[in-house]
């Protein structure tokens, strides 16, 4: 096991319900991984396993060489995990909850390293204001924050910009990119198919299986086109899964061509089919 | 591990601190109780118990009451907001997040105590020498520890606010009943009393009835050993995920 991150066919299930079924993942250092599936895929699952919170029944699980959950407390220190809600005391400031989060850490000079986190994200203003007053945005920020302040190696987000609105969602993905700059790896759950394009590679799931795996470039150029050809008086539909290779062979044979439409797949449709697919191979 | 419990001690106190109402109302509700127990013995011409002998427990068993519900809630909140789960990622034991809560809202018992001690002696009378009255303290403050560590434990089992509220009676009407508060234990059923050992208010009811000349500390070691034993329980059953 070389990559930072090494899942192998892991099974995990919740009474009779199998949140992950055989699931084989691996993350490289320096990238940005997306799980991506709808609610029940078992994105969730697999980050609370990372982080060395949940057992698992039977496969393999590496974190930066150690078994998360055997090893946590040698791992946790180099893991920052930002959960789905902001998980931050209300009734404390910005810069509280982040020194409380980072105290159960040795950092030095924690006060510094504080206010320089909360500046990093644009929170510098406001580190001494208490919580409970802040929008949805700022929370997550300030979750960030404290998911960051001990500098860690592996940044595990589950689905971090719920409720953000786009204009902070670009922002953080922003922070996530200048953190991979840094050398962190990231680990980031989502359903939402344009953030899968800021990843460097994604992981499409669907009830704990592993459906697809690749960046998000290639998973676009599986995409199947669908091409409305009317010539010749008459009109034809097509389903092509490269249309730039079967559209000229097309054009070919027709006489006159009086209007083409093509409707490529988006990422949407391309997990979609893929989930719908895997069902029919079920049915 | 040091730097852990003050850390989350100091959390915990700049929580409640700003938490006003809680603050006052943690103050004000033993007070508001204590004088309408007043008021019922003062207005009853034969009351059902000896008033000397019946309050002080009752004086302790409102602060066992308060304690360990205040307690039980802060924590599974801890647990619903996901914080909880936060404190462990982030690098806290197990030991830090119990002893951090535990000194944190001692320091609220403390105060809680002396309050319910002082409302007592004053409008019952009491008349408590010196020594009585510090008696009187430790056993009150050391079962509002114990109540504190038995918050904690119980909150272990619920995954939310309403599945912590069943587990509140449960745990308070056998202290009522069974604790030799109402009806001496040695006139219970032999099963009853095995049942008695199990409820803290039995050891605390215990000591108080020694208070006095008859002092016995040894009543007092035995409300200590219930705490650590509650305590160890809480650590190890403080569950990361539910």
């Amino acid at each position: 096991m070389s990559s930072t991150i090494d899942v192998r066919n892991v099974h995990k299930s919740y009474g009779h319900i199998k949140a992950l079924d055989g699931l084989s993942v691996n993350v490289e250092e320096g990238e940005i991984f997306g799980l991506l599936g709808a609610n029940g895929a078992g994105k969730t699952t697999l980050i609370k396993i990372l982080m060395g919170a949940l057992k698992f029944e039977s496969g393999e699980v590496s974190v930066l060489g150690h078994d998360p959950h055997s090893d946590k407390f040698t791992l946790r220190p180099k893991l920052g995990y930002m959960p789905q809600q902001a998980a931050l005391y209300d009734d404390l400031t910005a810069k509280e909850n982040v020194k409380f989060f980072g105290s159960a850490q040795k950092i030095d000079n924690l006060d510094k390293r504080t206010i320089e986190i909360l500046e990093f994200l644009a929170l510098g203003d406001r580190a001494n204001d208490t919580v409970h007053g802040f929008s949805g945005g700022m929370k997550q920020r300030v979750s960030l924050a404290c998911a960051l302040v001990h500098r860690p190696q592996i940044l595990l987000l589950d689905e971090p910009s719920t409720g953000v609105d786009p204009k902070l969602r670009d922002s953080l993905w922003s922070h996530f990119h200048t953190l991979t700059e840094q050398g962190v790896t990231i680990v980031v759950s989502t359903h939402q198919m344009d953030e899968a394009l800021h990843c460097d590679r994604v992981a499409v799931m669907r009830a704990g299986h592993l459906l697809a795996c690749d960046t998000p470039r290639a998973l676009l150029a599986t995409g199947h086109a669908k091409i409305t050809l009317e010539a010749n008086g008459s009109k034809q539909e097509y389903d092509f899964a490269n249309y730039r290779v079967e559209l000229p062979k097309l054009l070919g044979v027709e006489n006159q061509v009086d209007r083409i439409e093509v409707q490529e797949e988006t990422l949407e449709d391309i997990v979609l089919r893929l989930i719908a697919e895997r069902e029919t191979d079920h049915a | 591990m040091l730097n852990q419990i003050l850390a989350v001690v100091r959390r915990v106190l700049q929580q409640l601190v700003r938490d006003r109402r809680f603050l006052a109302l943690s103050m004000i509700a033993p007070v508001v109780i204590i004088y309408m127990i007043y008021i019922f013995f003062d207005a009853v011409n034969r009351p059902l118990f000896n008033e000397k002998e019946f309050v002080p427990g009752v004086a302790a068993f409102i602060v066992h009451f308060l304690t360990y519900v205040l307690c039980s809630i802060a924590l599974v909140r801890e647990r619903t907001q996901d914080t909880m789960t936060r404190m462990f990622v982030s690098g806290y034991r197990r030991s830090s997040i119990i002893g951090g809560y535990v000194i944190a809202y001692s320091l609220v018992a403390t105060a809680q105590s002396l309050i319910v001690l002082t409302m007592l002696n004053v409008l019952f009378e009491l008349e408590y020498t010196m020594s009585e009255f510090l008696q009187m303290y430790l056993i009150i403050w050391l079962l509002a520890i114990i109540s504190i560590a038995l918050g904690i434990f119980v909150s272990n089992f619920a995954r939310n606010e309403g599945q912590v509220l069943p587990m509140i009676p449960l745990i308070l009407v056998p202290s009522v009943f069974f604790s030799g508060m109402i009806v001496n234990v040695s006139q219970m059923p032999d099963w009853t009393q095995v049942l008695s050992y199990t409820t803290p208010m039995y050891y605390a009811e215990s000591a108080i009835n020694t208070v006095g000349s008859a002092f016995e500390p040894v009543q007092v070691l035995y409300l200590v050993g219930y705490g650590v034993i509650v305590m160890v329980l809480g650590v190890f059953t403080l569950r990361e995920q539910m």
